[in-house]
C-alpha cells in the first residue's frame, strides 16, 4: 500500500528527517508516535508531497509518488488530516466537506461520501450551515477527518488527530477512528503521547530526532524502557 | 446646487465603478496568489488602447455608435489571453519569493508593458471620438449625466453581482475561496492549484482590462494612464482592506466620490486628499476597514 524508504528531509538546509522508512499495508493502522520536533509531521508531510526528500523515495500502492504533486497523490487515494485541522474558515462544515467530493470521482456517488462522512461524525451535521470559524477544536478536528474520508481514500492520515482535545471528544473522535478502520482504509496516526496510542493500532513507528528508533506491534514497545523514556521526554 | 452635487455624485460613482472592477481583479489575485500585481493599471491601460481599437473598427464597418459597448467588452475579453501568459511565463516562478521581489517584478512589468503601449500605439493621446455623447445625456435634477456613464455603473454593478454569485454559489468559487483561506490544505483535497491560479489571474486580467475599455469612451487612453491608474488601485486597496471585496466596492465608492468632490472644489489637491484619507487608515486602521492582511 504505502512504502517510505529511505528518506533524508532537509528544510531550509537542515536535515530533518534522517534515513526514515516506514511501511503500512492495507486496512492496517499504523501509529507513528515522537515527541514534538521528533520529524512526525515532517514525514506525513513528505508523503503527502509538501516536502522532496533528497533522498529515498515514496511508493503508494506501487507507483513511485516521491515527485509527484500533493493534488495528484491526493487524487491517487490519500487523504490528509492535518494537526492544524486545516479548515477553510470561510466556508461552511458542509462546504467544507463537499468539496471533497469534486476532485476525485470513486466507485461511491458524490451523496453516498458525504453522508458516510456526517454517519461517522453525526454531531457535524447539526453544524452543516457553521462556517469554519464558529466550529470548536474539537468539532474542527472532527471536520477535519470528516473532509478527508469524504475523498474516500485507500489511505488516510492523520496528524496529531487527538492533540489538544478534551478527554471525552478524545474518546469520541477515537470512536469514529474504529468507525472509519471498519470500512477498510489503511491509515496512518502520528501520535505525540503514547497514552493516545489506539487499541487498535498494528504497528508502531518511533521517530526521534528525525530517525525511526522503534518499529514492531505496540505491546512490543511496552518492554523497551528506554524507548518509552525518549517518546515521555525524560531520557 | 442640487444639480453639482448630482453631477458630483453621479461623477464619483462612475470613477468608482471603473476603478471598482481593477481593484476587485487586484484583490481576487491577492486574496487567492498573495501577489500584489502592480501591473494590473497595465491591463487597464491595454483594455482602454485595444477598446480603441475595437471601436474604430467597428465604427469603420458601420457599427452604430450606441452598440459600441460591444467592442469594447469583447476588446476586455480578448486581452483575457495575456492571463496565462503573465501566470504560467513568469508570476508562477516567484509564489514563494518574497513579497519585495513580487512587487518588483509586477511593477518592472508595468513599465515594461507601458513602454510596449508606447511602441505600439505612440505617445499621443488616443479617444474613441465621438461615442462617449452618441448614448444620449439624461437630466437628473437638472443635471446633465451622460448615459454612457450609466450604462457603466450598471455594467459595473453586473459584473459584481456575477462575481458574488460565482464566488458564494458555484463549485469553482468555493474552490477559490478554499485556496484562498489554505492553498496548502486544497491541495491535499485534490485541487490543482496552478489550474486554480491560472484562472483567478485571467479573471483578474479580464476585469482590470474590461474596466480600461469601459472607461475609454469618457477620456483619453495615455501611455502613463497605468501608473495613474494603480496610484489610485492602491488607495482604494489600502482603504478597503487587503484582499476584500467588500472593500473593494467601499474603497472604490469612497476614492471616486472624494476625486469627484476635489475635483469640483480644489482639482489641485485631488490626490492629496484621497493620500490624507489612504494616511489616517494606514495609521489607525492599517488592515483597512474590511480587511484581513495588514
Amino acid at each position: 500500500m504505502l512504502s517510505v524508504d529511505s528518506i533524508d528531509v532537509f528544510i531550509k538546509s537542515s536535515r530533518i528527517l534522517r534515513n526514515v522508512s516506514l511501511k503500512a499495508g492495507k486496512g492496517e493502522v499504523v501509529c507513528l508516535i515522537g515527541r514534538n520536533g521528533a520529524g512526525k509531521t515532517t514525514t506525513l508531510r513528505t508523503i503527502m508531497g509538501y516536502l522532496r526528500p533528497e533522498k529515498g523515495s515514496v511508493s503508494f500502492q506501487g507507483e513511485d509518488i516521491t515527485r509527484k504533486s500533493t493534488h495528484e497523490i491526493s487524487r491517487l487515494g490519500i487523504g490528509y488530516a492535518p494537526e492544524d485541522s486545516g479548515i477553510f474558515p470561510d466556508l461552511t462544515t458542509h462546504e467544507n466537506i463537499e468539496i471533497s467530493t469534486w476532485t476525485k470521482t470513486t466507485e461511491k456517488s458524490e451523496e453516498e461520501r458525504i453522508k458516510l462522512a456526517y454517519k461517522v461524525f453525526p454531531v457535524l451535521e447539526g453544524y452543516k450551515k457553521r462556517k469554519g470559524t464558529q466550529l470548536s477544536g474539537g468539532e474542527r478536528k472532527m471536520l477535519s477527518i470528516a473532509r478527508a474520508l469524504a475523498l474516500d481514500p485507500e489511505l488516510l492520515i492523520l496528524d496529531e488527530p487527538f492533540e489538544g482535545l478534551a478527554p471525552t471528544i478524545v474518546t469520541e473522535v477515537a470512536r469514529s477512528i474504529q468507525d472509519i478502520i471498519k470500512m477498510g482504509p489503511s491509515i496512518i496516526i502520528s501520535e505525540s503521547n503514547i497514552y493516545h496510542v489506539p487499541d487498535f493500532t498494528d504497528t508502531l513507528y518511533v521517530i526521534e530526532r528525525g530517525e525511526i528508533i522503534f518499529s514492531g506491534r505496540p505491546e512490543e514497545v511496552a518492554q523497551e524502557k528506554g524507548i518509552l523514556k525518549i517518546i515521555a521526554g525524560t531520557a | 446646487m442640487v444639480e453639482t452635487i448630482v453631477n458630483i455624485l453621479f461623477s464619483g460613482i462612475f470613477h468608482a465603478s471603473v476603478l471598482f472592477l481593477v481593484a476587485a481583479g487586484l484583490q481576487l489575485v491577492f486574496g487567492v496568489q498573495k501577489i500584489f500585481n502592480l501591473a494590473c493599471g497595465s491591463f487597464y491601460a491595454l483594455g482602454a488602447y485595444l477598446g480603441i481599437v475595437f471601436v474604430k473598427y467597428f465604427l469603420s464597418v458601420g457599427g452604430p455608435p450606441v452598440l459600441a459597448i460591444l467592442p469594447l467588452l469583447a476588446a476586455g475579453f480578448v486581452l483575457a489571453i495575456i492571463g496565462p501568459i503573465i501566470e504560467r511565463g513568469l508570476l508562477r516562478f516567484v509564489y514563494d519569493r518574497d513579497v519585495h521581489f513580487q512587487l518588483l517584478l509586477t511593477f518592472a512589468l508595468l513599465l515594461m508593458i507601458e513602454d510596449i503601449i508606447k511602441l505600439i500605439w505612440g505617445t499621443y493621446p488616443l479617444s474613441t471620438q465621438g461615442v462617449y455623447l452618441a448614448f444620449g445625456i439624461l437630466d437628473i435634477f437638472g443635471a446633465s449625466i451622460p448615459v454612457y456613464n450609466l450604462i457603466v455603473i450598471v455594467a459595473s454593478i453586473v459584473i459584481a453581482g456575477i462575481m458574488a454569485h460565482i464566488l458564494s454559489n458555484t463549485r469553482f468559487g468555493r474552490i477559490i475561496r478554499a485556496t484562498s483561506d489554505n492553498n496548502e490544505m486544497a491541495q491535499a483535497l485534490g485541487i490543482n492549484i496552478n489550474n486554480i491560479y491560472v484562472k483567478v489571474f485571467t479573471l483578474g486580467t479580464v476585469l482590470g482590462t474590461i474596466g480600461g475599455a469601459l472607461v475609454i469612451p469618457s477620456t483619453a487612453a495615455m501611455s502613463e494612464m497605468a501608473v495613474d491608474l494603480i496610484v489610485l488601485a492602491f488607495a482604494v486597496v489600502v482603504i478597503g482592506g487587503l484582499g476584500s471585496m467588500k472593500g473593494a466596492f467601499v474603497g472604490a465608492l469612497l476614492v471616486g466620490i472624494l476625486k469627484s468632490v476635489s475635483f469640483a472644489v480644489y482639482p489641485e489637491l485631488e490626490m492629496l486628499l484621497i493620500y490624507i484619507i489612504v494616511i489616517v487608515v494606514l495609521v489607525f486602521k492599517p488592515q483597512g476597514l474590511f480587511g484581513t492582511a495588514t
